[in-house]
């Protein structure tokens, strides 16, 4: 195993925010439907409802196309709808980003809190155009810039810090508190090192396509599935691969260049004009010189998979291309896509958890009230209601239930409230 | 008058035999002859014997009295066991209870004395253990009948298998001669060692004596500096290395008397962990790169101008490590594909995710209270 991609399997981003396109599907079904559940549950025993509490079956769940529902319960999204709305809200954030002239990476990173936040809530529990902020406001932080919380809000023209305050938590909870995210703008800037060394490649081809590249890696890979199914390098292969085909594909030759049959060592392996980043074998001393396990590195095969995965990556990519901007906030699109849903999602969120402000200051209360009880009678906790108002604000949605570790009593679940 | 004062002088009289008996001292059996009623006090050298037929205690003179002219009849009231001179021991125990009970089991043990190879099954050799037992406990308290159906079994099995009971005995003889002479060996042993030890020290200090001399020689002689400080050193050196090597061979002549005699019970010494290196915060990761190179020549445009800017050079920003950054993103995960691993489970397993983030978390979690 090559050495670098060790390294990658060490970040939380490959071990616990990378899926396959099925188990990300997979998953966001079950969001979606802990989700409908959920809410059912609690929009039929809202007291002030004049609903009537008929029990919601899978029927009345799902939303008919026909809009002929019940009248008891509100249509709920489907998950493809869900991944609209989380889609346009990213391009939302995109566009807050530019406007509060943030950073690339800023940017990126808070887009992708924000979509892996939605991976396991859902739209429907909390408020996309809320958590949107947070993320944008948590990415400053995790990136190193340190606005203060008065600076950030006036720029959106905001007067509430709660607002942002109340949703940090939450978001870093269902980020399980994975903040490290890795980009492929360094990466790009990487490959354009090594290209810039080749003698045959003219500077202005070279900076045009890294001129693409990054404009495409500042929205594509963001507001698609890309960051969960792709490493960073591989998204900017893909973005590279999209703005100069040549450069890309001339860089993975290179790269994965090593030949198997010959049976002499490779000391005419590295001749400076063709192949100058061949890791010539003299510099690792002993065991990779070894010829199958350089095969296994940068060997023909694994240059063949490599090229179908950012073949894949740029199919991906090609969807969303930065042009698409102008599609997400093209009026006629947003009232034709967006609105119909904004209307359905205000009749179907989650009455309890919307409020992220609300919801913080029970939880505080909740907080300070298990400390009393802790304290002092024993009787009020065991009489409890404690237990189940703890369920129902500290549940959050947990797809991967088998990843919850049991925590001690008076330890609410770390990764946020089951829906 | 009359009739209170014999009342009263009958009063004072009892009170005085009380105040008699309760002022004597307590005459135990350690202390008077239940024979002869000699208490110690008259004869300081008193000693108890007892005879295993029926383990009445007497003095030593009322034995010699009584059976120095052959068998006589036990002198306890009631008692009409026949004893002879020569069955009387002292008693080992103070409790004559025990003393009688260990004897009993010490006669059973001689009788039944199979051990676990005999059997074939350990269940039937804890079946053997436990009638054993309750035989034996027959004879030290059960009743008469029991006793003397204990007695006839014991008897009767002595006659059945008196063959194996001589093996047996054989058998644990050896054993007992064995370990003794073991522990005979080792007793040896050890005294070769201590006197190893002596011999050693004694070397030692006639060693340093010679050193000291020849110094005080190369002083007189007037060569003084390097060279008499260099064989000082390598006398020393050398006597130390003699010394190791005499360890080494010691240690492995020790080494083969520990497979030669075997100590029952002792446990084995545990290898000494091997060495570790120093300390790898990385634990073990490569950090050579596998499918780049990093090169002198590596450049951006974007990052030119920064060569250049005080607010940069000054700080001592390296641009190798931008360089280097850089160059690893740009490669690192390539060969990794997501869809496959994480399809069939490569990397870590869900549990051991949780553990991680929860492990994150629980630190986390604090800060929501604020």
């Amino acid at each position: 195993m090559a050495t670098e991609d060790a390294r990658y399997r060490e970040s939380s981003q490959y071990q616990l925010w990378s899926f396959s396109p099925t188990q990300l599907a997979a998953m966001r079904e079950k969001t979606n439907a802990a989700a409908r559940a959920r809410i059912a549950q609690r929009l039929s025993s809202m007291p002030a409802s004049s609903r009537n509490t008929s029990a919601p079956t899978s029927s009345a769940n799902t939303p008919d196309p026909d809009g002929a529902s019940t009248p008891a319960l509100p249509e709920f999204l489907t998950p493809a709808e869900e991944a609209l709305l989380v889609t346009f809200n990213t391009s939302e954030l995109l566009r807050a980003g530019d406007h509060a002239e943030m950073s690339d990476e800023i940017k990126a990173t808070a887009a992708a809190f924000f979509r892996r936040f939605y991976v396991t809530n859902s739209v429907m529990t909390y408020p996309p155009t809320e958590m949107l902020m947070v993320a944008l406001y948590f990415a400053c932080k995790a990136e190193g810039v340190f606005l203060s919380i008065t600076d950030f809000i006036k720029t959106f023209g905001r007067e509430n810090p709660e607002e942002i305050i109340a949703g940090e938590f939450l978001l870093c909870q269902g980020l399980r508190f994975a903040i490290d995210v890795k980009h492929p703008f360094r990466a790009l800037r990487g490959a354009v090192m090594e290209l810039g060394t080749f003698p045959d490649i003219e500077p202005a081809r070279l900076a045009a396509a890294e001129q693409r590249a990054r404009e495409i890696l500042r929205f594509s890979p963001l507001i698609t599935d890309a960051y969960f199914h792709y490493t960073p390098s591989q998204i900017m292969l893909a973005a590279l691969s999209l703005a100069d085909r040549g450069l890309a594909e001339r860089l993975i030759a290179e790269t994965f260049h090593y030949v198997a049959p010959p049976a002499n060592n490779s000391g005419a392996e590295t001749p400076a004009s063709s192949g100058p980043d061949a890791p010539a074998p003299s510099r690792k001393p002993a065991p990779r010189s070894d010829g199958e396990d350089k095969a296994q590195i940068i060997g023909s095969h694994i240059r063949d998979k490599v090229l179908g995965t950012i073949e894949a990556c740029r199919d991906m990519l090609s969807k969303e291309l930065p042009e698409r901007r102008e599609h997400w906030t093209n009026k006629a699109v947003i009232k034709a896509q967006i609105t119909p849903l904004r209307k359905k999602l205000n009749k179907c969120h989650d009455p309890e958890r919307w409020n992220l402000v609300e919801l913080q200051r029970a939880r505080r209360e909740q907080a300070s009230k298990k400390a009393d009880s802790e304290d002092g009678d024993a009787e009020d906790k065991a009489g409890g209601g404690t237990i189940e108002p703890d369920g129902a604000v500290f549940g959050g949605p947990l797809p991967r239930d088998t990843k919850r570790r049991k925590m001690g009593k008076g330890l609410e679940d770390p990764f946020g409230p089951p829906l | 008058m009359l009739r209170k004062a014999p009342a009263g002088g009958r009063a004072v009289a009892s009170n005085g035999t009380t105040a008699a008996t309760s002022s004597l001292p307590v005459i135990s059996s350690e202390d008077m002859c239940p024979v002869c009623k000699t208490i110690r006090y008259l004869n300081k050298d008193m000693e108890f014997l007892i005879n295993p037929e029926c383990y009445h205690s007497m003095c030593v003179n009322c034995v010699n009295r009584l059976f120095n002219d052959g068998p006589n009849q036990c002198p306890y009231a009631g008692c009409r066991k026949t004893l002879r001179r020569k069955g009387f021991r002292s008693a080992f125990f103070g409790d004559l209870s025990v003393e009688r009970e260990v004897d009993i089991r010490r006669r059973v043990a001689a009788v039944f004395n199979q051990v676990e190879d005999d059997f074939e099954t350990l269940k039937d050799y804890n079946d053997y253990l436990q009638m054993v037992e309750d035989l034996t406990f027959d004879l030290v308290s059960g009743t008469d009948a029991q006793r003397r159906a204990a007695e006839a079994t014991l008897q009767q099995w002595e006659l059945e298998h008196k063959a194996d009971i001589e093996r047996n005995r054989k058998a644990g003889k050896e054993a007992d001669e064995q370990s003794r002479r073991r522990l005979a060996a080792e007793r040896e042993a050890a005294r070769q060692r201590r006197m190893e030890a002596l011999r050693e020290a004694e070397e030692e200090k006639l060693e340093r004596a010679r050193s000291r001399e020849a110094e005080l020689d190369s002083l007189a002689q007037g060569d003084v500096g390097a060279g008499a400080q260099r064989v000082q050193l390598k006398r020393r050196g050398q006597a130390a290395a003699n010394r190791a090597v005499e360890a080494a061979v010691n240690a492995a002549v020790a080494a083969a008397d520990v497979g030669r005699l075997s100590i029952r019970g002792l446990k084995e010494k545990k290898k000494a962990p091997a060495p570790e290196g120093p300390y790898d915060p990385f634990g073990g990761m490569d950090f050579v790169p596998s499918r780049y190179k990093l090169r002198a020549g590596l450049t951006h445009p974007g990052i030119e101008k920064y060569k250049h800017d005080p607010a940069h050079i000054t700080g001592g920003y390296s641009f190798d490590e931008y360089m280097t950054r850089a160059m690893f993103e740009a490669f690192a995960g390539l060969g990794v594909f997501i869809e496959d691993e994480k399809e069939v489970g490569i990397g870590l397993s869900a549990g051991e995710v949780a553990t991680i983030s929860a492990g994150i978390a629980a630190v986390g979690d604090k800060m929501e209270l604020d």
